[in-house]
């Protein structure tokens, strides 16, 4: 199973953005966490441990250990919401997990090792998907699936059919392509020969150009003055 | 260059851009990105540069996204023209971009590569921009 992260968090009362701004001004991030047979909670934790935690991590497959006013409560992150462009985190959701029920949710993939094909072959290694939906019991959650590529040359890929996971049922299409090893696209450094004039041609309009409306080209070139 | 093959109306108006990028601002493809944190109008001729900066640097190997694209017609009247007289004419077309637009993705290639082209690329472009990682996001 992988590993669980420890974090402190407290109960709050107030909500709306008002209040959550309030709290994002005071150096702590608004929560919620729901569940199987729970009502859903309102929370909030202290923004430099949630960081920290959540830092360079597969969030999605990691079990956080919520001591909420000292009472301890496992749960997954199901969504982060960050800021567009400061990635500063504004909201998280957790979601309560118990022993015996099963579990959806996604486990990245990590690739092992470097391809034949891209050493001795000129191949670029092409990633489709990075992370395969299980369904699995908590105690044994993956942090991640790890498949080795270094046998793969180039044109060969390897499919979710391929993968092997202990204890956890694969739920994403077995056909689904992880990854392939595509020929490098060797770009000609070749000046265009279209002329510049056809470059910059209009292009054709969807709807019927109105009787009155001038010609595309030149419209109004010489009747200006 | 990148421009639509077929519009419905031949002239837009300017608009104004106002907000942050609430689609493409996260990385869908790649493991780096080119990430704006101004709002801005951003040429087909500025994406071409860009990727031929990026592709250049990448040498061969790596592969780029580019998640922009220059849909928004510009118009321009001829020079020395009096005022009046309608609309300029279509002269090119640009890609609306907002802060935390991912606007190029790039995979197959190390950090500092990564870092090194990306840079490289943002000098093409009239925004500030960030170098972002998948896992960041």
């Amino acid at each position: 199973m992988a590993e669980v992260i420890t974090l402190a968090a407290e109960r709050r009362t107030e909500t709306g953005k008002g209040a959550a701004r309030q709290l994002r001004l005071s150096g702590r991030i608004p929560a919620v966490i729901y569940g199987q047979g729970r009502e859903s909670e309102s929370l909030s934790l202290a923004e430099p441990d949630l960081a920290k935690a959540v830092a360079g991590r597969a969030v999605g497959s990691t079990v956080f250990d919520l001591k909420i006013d000292g009472k301890s409560v496992r749960a997954l992150i199901r969504e982060i919401q960050r800021h567009p462009f400061r990635l500063r985190i504004l909201h998280v959701d957790f979601y309560e997990i118990h022993a015996g029920e099963k579990l959806t949710l996604d486990v990245p993939l990590h690739l092992v090792g470097s391809p034949e094909g891209v050493r001795n072959e000129g191949g670029i290694l092409d990633q489709v998907i990075r992370d395969v939906q299980v369904e699995v019991l908590p105690k044994y959650i993956p942090e991640y699936i790890e498949i080795d590529v270094s046998d793969l040359h180039v044109g060969q890929s390897l499919h979710v059919r391929d993968l092997e996971v202990s204890n956890a049922k694969i739920l994403t299409e077995p056909g689904k392509t992880i990854c392939s090893i595509v020929r490098a696209r060797v770009e000609l450094e070749v000046q265009p020969e279209v002329p510049a004039e056809e470059e910059e041609a209009e292009p054709e309009l969807i709807r019927k150009p109105k009787e009155d409306e001038a010609p595309a080209e030149g419209e109004d070139g010489s009747s200006e003055e | 260059m990148l421009a639509p093959k077929r519009v419905k109306y031949r002239k837009q108006m300017k608009g104004r851009t106002r907000g942050l990028a609430t689609r493409g601002n996260t990385i869908a493809f790649g493991r780096y990105g080119l990430m704006s944190l101004e709002p801005g109008w951003i040429t087909n001729r500025q994406i071409e540069a860009a990727r031929v900066a990026l592709t250049r640097e990448m040498k061969r190997g790596g592969k780029v996204w580019i998640r922009i694209f220059p849909d928004k017609p510009i118009t321009k009247k001829p020079a020395e023209t009096r005022m009046g007289k309608g609309k300029g004419n279509p002269e090119g077309w640009v890609a609306v971009v907002k802060p935390g637009r991912v606007m190029f993705e790039i995979e197959g290639v190390g950090e500092e590569l990564a870092q090194r082209a990306l840079r490289l690329a943002s000098a093409k472009l009239p925004v500030k921009t960030r170098f972002v990682k998948r896992e960041d996001m």
